[in-house]
């Protein structure tokens, strides 16, 4: 790897094995994240794209192989040591803390006293709602409100790369679109590595995609590339290619 | 049905039953029966809501259920008790604790340094063994010629100490300095082999950056001025504050009970239960062999016998108040409540638990720790994952538990006698209190023991009022749980699963 090209990835992953338990879930996962570019995983179901956002986080240590960020080898770390570092990440679930206001979950994302503050304008104009709904506890939000708070959680403090699991996950579509746009804003000044099954948004956000099948990234490249080639979409993705026609 | 509408029919049907509950049972005990037995469960409920709010805690946060929680409560209620009549035993160790303190605090100083060593793999698993072993050896000799059972001993005598006479000093004679200093030396060299222990040289799963570490040299520094400190008033500092007036002495010792809790707590965290979160199961027999170790250790230093604390001047004087104001000028034994002559002292029991609870309830809602916390019952797996090290926070809050449960412990010495199962029966009501309140709501915990004790009292009273056994107000409180549970299966406050 030469000076010049890590310098550019903000994130570099190199043949991590991750066990769950007894299961080998990945086996060999490579991804490379250049600097301030949205990075699409795609795969099917059970693939592993979740476990290697878990894994880079450190929430389920790889076993074997690198992982590179920003410089800095973090893998077998601890993933509040990494996190700190200026990582941000969504969960597929969105793990809204349901007994927190909405204000208490973005305080508690806080990792410098007021960085709330600093950060409270620019959440707001990516997701309005949120200003109206401040006091609310997290229980009483619907998804897509639940959503937008898993994602300007992520964005409270200073990160330098956002995780971010399948944001488009049971939305209506109007609020994926308005999802899409969030997503597209951070990425002019962050980075973004994203999961996403709905594959007409991956495409129109990612500039690159990762492929992962049974725990291993099979391809990559750049994502006008992938739209173009239905075999492979066809091959990995499998009943994806409908959401495509439609 | 909307759940604001659910909720006030819930609030209002509960307030209806309890008003009709007090109601008759007001015309039908007559005032002073009922107000009598309603005290005496009060007192009772304050009591369970010690211990039980520091297992809610630390249930509903790490899923453990602390069976040593009642061997704690009582090792407060020792302690404190201890300082009380006769605070030598702590003068006594003062000095070798500070010193042990000074060298493990000096951790987060050279962690990064340790941590950032290249050392081969067998090395590494190695160091720390070895330090561990040292550091036990070291602390082994600075004790071998300690009579801790001497410190210990004298308690009952103090209680005669006054300025002109100090049966302290011919009791237990002390090392000369000469003789003494050795032991915290060692200890500080204990302290700081545990430091190299704890700080895994050359292990790379943390990062610790190089930053000042003078910030850090604060609080090792501040320890080691206190053992100093420590080690020239330890002669002289026990007969002053035997003559410090009782109720300031009976307030430093709750105030040191509640310490002692803390660093307890955290350091049974730490060493014991840290290692064992994967087996959740093992924690349960850890704990359980835990209490019968603490309840053995007091045996040891304190004899299997039982003392009764005097109560503190503030709750002594003679006479009968006629009110709280009256008391609160006197300061008498006994108050004067809707005709009913009630002992103060439990009415400072009943003060204590409420006080305690207002404390959790601001702790939980208005600090972060108490963010971090509700956050962590629900997903402890997210909070690391925002950067916040979730393992601190446990061992954090396992330390307010146990320091909960010793403040309880000394709050209730002065009324109930103190011996080595003092803790036990609570234990097994606080466990019934926090499931009857669901596991891991404080709010539940409080209205729980509150049921719990009026049962107790009440049920006392009609066995006695009907010469039954009184193991039927014993049994009351688990009927109510049965009950409780056959309607809600998580308890009053619980989530639903």
């Amino acid at each position: 790897m030469s000076d010049n090209k890590s310098t550019q990835d903000l994130l570099v992953v190199d043949q991590i094995q991750t066990y769950i338990g007894q299961f080998h879930i990945l086996e060999g996962v490579s991804l490379k994240v250049p600097k301030e570019s949205i990075t699409v995983m795609l795969g099917r179901n059970g693939a592993g794209k979740t476990t290697t956002l878990k894994s880079i986080l450190g929430l389920t240590p790889p076993q074997e192989g690198r992982v590179i960020f920003d410089g800095t080898e973090i893998q077998g770390k601890r993933a509040f040591n990494i996190a700190n570092l200026g990582i941000g990440y969504v969960p597929e679930n969105r793990a809204i803390f349901r007994a927190l206001t909405v204000m208490e979950n973005l305080k508690l994302a806080e990792r410098k006293r007021g960085d709330l503050n600093r950060k409270a304008d620019f959440i707001f104009n990516l997701f309005p709602d949120l200003k109206r709904l401040y006091k609310l506890p997290g229980n009483h939000l619907s998804g897509g409100q639940q959503q937008m708070l898993a994602v300007a959680r992520a964005l409270v403090p200073d990160n330098k790369l956002l995780l971010i699991d399948e944001p488009s996950e049971g939305l209506a579509p109007i609020l994926i679109q308005q999802m899409m746009e969030a997503i597209r804003t951070l990425s002019t000044t962050t980075t973004v590595l994203l999961v996403e099954q709905n594959f007409i948004m991956a495409s129109q956000l990612a500039q690159r995609y990762y492929i992962i099948d049974d725990g291993k990234s099979v391809r990559e490249g750049k994502m006008s590339d992938l739209v173009k080639d239905e075999k492979l979409i066809h091959r990995y993705l499998g009943a994806s290619i409908k959401s495509i026609k439609r | 049905m909307k759940p604001n509408l659910k909720k006030a029919l819930i609030i209002s049907t509960v307030a209806l039953l309890l008003i009709a509950l007090v109601g008759g049972g007001w015309r039908y005990l007559g005032t002073k029966t009922f107000v009598r037995t309603t005290l005496s469960g009060l007192t009772l409920g304050s009591l369970f809501f010690m211990v039980a709010a520091g297992l809610t805690l630390i249930f509903g946060l790490m899923d453990v259920l602390n069976f040593a929680h009642g061997a704690m409560f009582m090792l407060g209620g020792y302690i404190g008790w201890q300082t009380y009549t006769n605070p030598t035993f702590i003068f006594g160790l003062a000095p070798s604790f500070f010193a042990f303190a000074t060298g493990v605090l000096i951790l987060p100083a050279i962690k990064s340094y340790l941590i950032n060593l290249t050392i081969g793999e067998k090395l590494q698993k190695a160091i720390p063994r070895i330090a561990y072993v040292l550091a036990t050896l070291l602390a082994l000799i600075a004790f071998l010629k300690l009579n801790i059972l001497d410190l210990a001993d004298t308690a009952m005598v103090a209680i005669t100490t006054t300025a002109t006479s100090n049966p302290l000093m011919e009791l237990s004679a002390q090392e000369p300095l000469s003789v003494y200093w050795f032991r915290p030396l060692l200890l500080l060299i204990s302290g700081l082999l545990v430091a190299v222990a704890l700080a895994k040289p050359g292990d790379k799963t943390e990062f610790a950056p190089k930053e000042n570490i003078l910030p850090k040299l604060i609080l090792p520094v501040f320890m080691l001025v206190a053992t100093i400190i420590f080690v020239f008033v330890r002669e002289s500092a026990p007969q002053a504050i035997l003559l410090m007036d009782g109720t300031w002495r009976f307030f430093l010792s709750l105030l040191l009970a509640i310490g002692f809790g803390f660093i307890f707590g955290a350091v049974i965290e730490i060493t014991l239960i840290r290692p064992l979160y994967v087996r959740s199961f093992f924690i349960v027999l850890l704990t359980l062999g835990l209490s019968f170790v603490i309840r053995e250790v007091v045996q040891l230093l304190w004899d299997p016998l039982a003392y009764q604390m005097v109560r503190p001047p503030l709750f002594n004087q003679p006479g009968k108040a006629a009110n709280l104001w009256d008391w609160f000028q006197n300061h008498n034994s006994t108050l004067d409540i809707f005709g009913v002559t009630f002992p103060s002292y439990r009415l400072f029991i009943i003060a204590l638990g409420i006080l305690m609870f207002i404390f959790i309830t601001i702790l939980m809602n208005k600090s972060r720790l108490g963010m971090i916390i509700r956050a962590g019952v629900q997903d402890p797996e997210m909070v690391e994952a925002l950067g916040i090290n979730v393992r601190q926070v446990f061992t954090f809050v396992f330390a307010i538990g146990v320091a909960l449960a010793a403040l309880g412990g000394i709050g209730a010495a002065p009324f109930i006698p103190i011996q080595p199962l003092m803790g036990d029966q609570f234990q097994m009501q606080g466990f019934i209190t926090v499931v009857i309140g669901g596991m891991g709501s404080y709010i539940g915990a409080f209205i729980g023991a509150f049921i719990l004790g009026m049962a107790r009292a009440f049920g006392d009273y009609f066995a006695l009022k009907f010469s039954l056994s009184p193991a039927i107000a014993e049994a009351s409180t688990v009927i109510i749980m049965i009950i409780v549970l056959t309607i809600r299966p998580s308890g009053l406050f619980g989530k639903k699963e």
